[in-house]
């Protein structure tokens, strides 16, 4: 069962206005069905009920959005067409939550095509080139830019962690898909996984980055989302303002040529 | 008329480098004696620690190689000059007998401590803006600071080396009508545009840690500033370190801890949208352990940089100010911070009555007291497991 979760009042969402709001996808299964991310009855009912921007039932667990946090939510600036293949986003950004636990998705929109976006998110070997938080990483098994590598990440003072050490889970240069989850650490996300991927928008990329987490013991959904979402949001403003400026450079760099 | 003139005083360095405690008791004068004991009956350090800080505070006077604990002291050798600060030194006039000039004592350390990172930054800056009250008579203000970074430490280092002149400046552009409050809070204001418009331009970094982006959004640092002129200490306090009065044996906080859970500040959050979570302690957002900062942009308008502003009167029971960031502070109480530097002070007491050459030496001797107050306040803190970096100040207040 698929539900969908949004903070507009209108029914209908079109599929190009869909990507701009906040939402929570969860999916609920039943224990005893292994969910397999290429089954094709899940994969086309999501697809049906994307396309189609159905209200689904509000899930009852998730508690209502807070005055405060709808406020957090900051609106892309420009509107553009509609993403061809909503399908891909169903099928990366669809997570398995448990009732412990709590995701959320994130969007950014960048003034830079997907190639110069995509050449700074794919360095799962160098996070610090546009995340905020990150103050060293030392890839400590693989190659570095390969599924199954594991990077230790040093975190900046002022921040309720000190280190993180990451799995590279999903890497598709075509797709433009890279999935990494936290597999230990000192912090207190646990069981954390994220999917990030990029969209042609225009002449611009839409970034989109989901992710599901454990809530730790004595904070709430809500609360876990508003942190998480804060450290997403960050990284993914900067990662706009490094790859527009590496893009305006490069034209800069083009016209004197 | 005999008067001091005070010249230029560079900052020096000194450290205290570890040594193993000497089995056989070394000499001590009797004097030595009582503050040790006074500590350890007051704070509870075991007698092996007493001893060793004993020997560290014995070898202290020897220079060392620079490092992260660094100890700097008034009229201590000097290390380096600053060209532009000298350059800027006023000249006195020595045959002036009108000529008034209050001499600053004082004391630093600023320790890296159980941190990897050393964030934090000290400025001193004795004399460094000059109020003309007739046309012979001028007195001096003197500009000390604690700057505890967080995220990297280059919007510390950016506060240490500008606030001093943004100060300066807007001193001297209100002249006659000067307000300190709104003074300082337009201090503070310049110095957070500056530190956001250093981010907002490709210039890589100028900083030593691995951060490599150039938008750095997500560094800050607290800024606790003492002003203190013949008639008035002006504290100005954003963030969570602190300044302490030490009156007539009383602790007098001058600045109040801008935590996320403080009443007020809680309540100013939520009015601007934001929200406290408690995550590892209470957090903006969940994220920053302070409800104000200099930088930290990302955080607006929740985390602001409006400093708190204080003034208070001199007065003849003041005896000194402590200024120290939370590393100090987390571990230290403030009425202890001050039994310790009274007790520093009283230790090193000027022989009497005063001559020319006597009054040198007591000068000595303050500089010298308020330096080992504020090492010990360090060593204190360390002691009690404190786990951050740790900076302090000491200035003597007492009128001689």
């Amino acid at each position: 069962m698929l539900l969908l979760q949004h903070q507009q009042t209108h029914i209908y969402i079109a599929p190009e206005i869909f990507f701009y709001y906040k939402f929570k996808l969860i999916i609920i299964m039943p224990s005893s069905l292994h969910f397999d991310r290429f089954n094709p009855i899940t994969h086309a009912a999501t697809t049906v009920a994307i396309a189609n921007g159905v209200n689904c039932p509000k899930q009852p667990q998730a508690p209502p959005s807070s005055t405060a946090a709808r406020r957090l939510v900051v609106p892309s600036l420009s509107s553009g067409r509609g993403i061809a293949a909503p399908d891909t986003v169903a099928l990366h950004h669809a997570h398995v939550v448990d009732p412990n636990q709590c995701c959320s998705i994130v969007t950014q929109h960048i003034n830079a095509p997907v190639s110069a976006v995509w050449a700074v998110v794919r360095r799962f070997d160098n996070p610090q080139g546009y995340k905020n938080f990150v103050r060293s990483c030392h890839v400590i098994t693989g190659d570095g830019i390969r599924v199954g590598a594991v990077r230790e990440v040093r975190v900046v003072s002022g921040l309720p962690a000190e280190t993180s050490t990451e799995r590279l889970e999903i890497l598709d240069d075509e797709r433009h898909v890279i999935s990494f989850s936290m597999v230990g650490g000192d912090h207190r996300l646990r069981n954390y996984q994220s999917v990030t991927t990029l969209h042609a928008n225009g002449n611009g990329t839409l970034v989109i980055e989901s992710y599901v987490v454990d809530v730790p013991q004595g904070n709430t959904k809500e609360e876990t989302c508003v942190f998480v979402d804060t450290i997403v949001r960050c990284n993914l403003q900067s990662l706009a303002q490094i790859a527009e400026n590496r893009t305006n450079n490069c034209e800069h760099t083009a016209q004197h040529c | 008329m005999a008067g001091i003139c005070c010249g230029v005083v560079g900052e020096a360095a000194e450290t205290s480098s570890p040594i193993e405690p000497t089995s056989r008791p070394s000499a001590r004068r009797s004097l030595d004696l009582l503050p040790l004991k006074y500590i350890a009956a007051d704070v509870s350090v075991p007698p092996l620690e007493n001893s060793r800080k004993r020997q560290r505070l014995d070898r202290r006077a020897s220079p060392a190689r620079e490092c992260d604990n660094a100890v700097h002291s008034s009229k201590s050798k000097v290390v380096e000059v600053v060209p532009n600060y000298s350059s800027k030194s006023p000249t006195l006039d020595s045959t002036s007998p009108t000529v008034v000039e209050e001499y600053p004592r004082y004391g630093v350390t600023s320790v890296c401590g159980r941190r990897r990172d050393m964030e934090d930054a000290v400025s001193v800056r004795p004399s460094f803006c000059q109020e003309t009250l007739s046309h012979d008579k001028k007195l001096g203000f003197h500009f000390f600071a604690v700057f505890d970074g967080h995220g990297c430490s280059h919007v510390a280092t950016m506060c240490k080396e500008r606030l001093h002149e943004i100060v300066k400046e807007e001193v001297h552009q209100a002249k006659e009508n000067l307000e300190w409050e709104s003074t300082m809070k337009k201090c503070f204001a310049r110095m957070d545009e500056e530190v956001l418009r250093w981010s907002q331009n490709n210039e890589t970094p100028s900083c030593r840690c691995e951060l490599q982006t150039p938008h750095c959004d997500a560094v800050g640092s607290t800024a606790v500033v003492a002003v203190v002129t013949p008639e008035k200490i002006i504290v100005a306090n954003c963030g969570d370190s602190r300044a302490v009065l030490c009156r007539n044996n009383v602790a007098v906080p001058l600045s109040d801890d801008h935590k996320p859970d403080r009443p007020d500040e809680l309540l100013r959050i939520q009015v601007a949208g934001g929200r406290v979570i408690y995550w590892d302690g209470p957090r903006v957002l969940g994220v920053l352990a302070m409800s104000r900062a200099i930088g930290d942009n990302y955080l607006k308008p929740y985390v602001i940089s409006e400093p708190e502003v204080t003034v208070t009167e001199r007065s003849e029971e003041d005896e000194c100010l402590i200024l120290g960031s939370d590393g100090l502070w987390d571990t230290v109480q403030n009425d202890i911070a001050c039994k310790v530097v009274r007790m520093c002070l009283n230790a090193q007491k000027p022989p009497s009555p005063p001559s020319s050459p006597r009054r040198e030496m007591a000068v000595d001797c303050s500089d010298k007291a308020c330096s080992n107050a504020s090492i010990l306040l360090t060593k204190l803190a360390l002691v009690r497991q404190s786990s951050d970096n740790v900076s302090v100040v000491v200035v003597d207040l007492r009128r001689t």
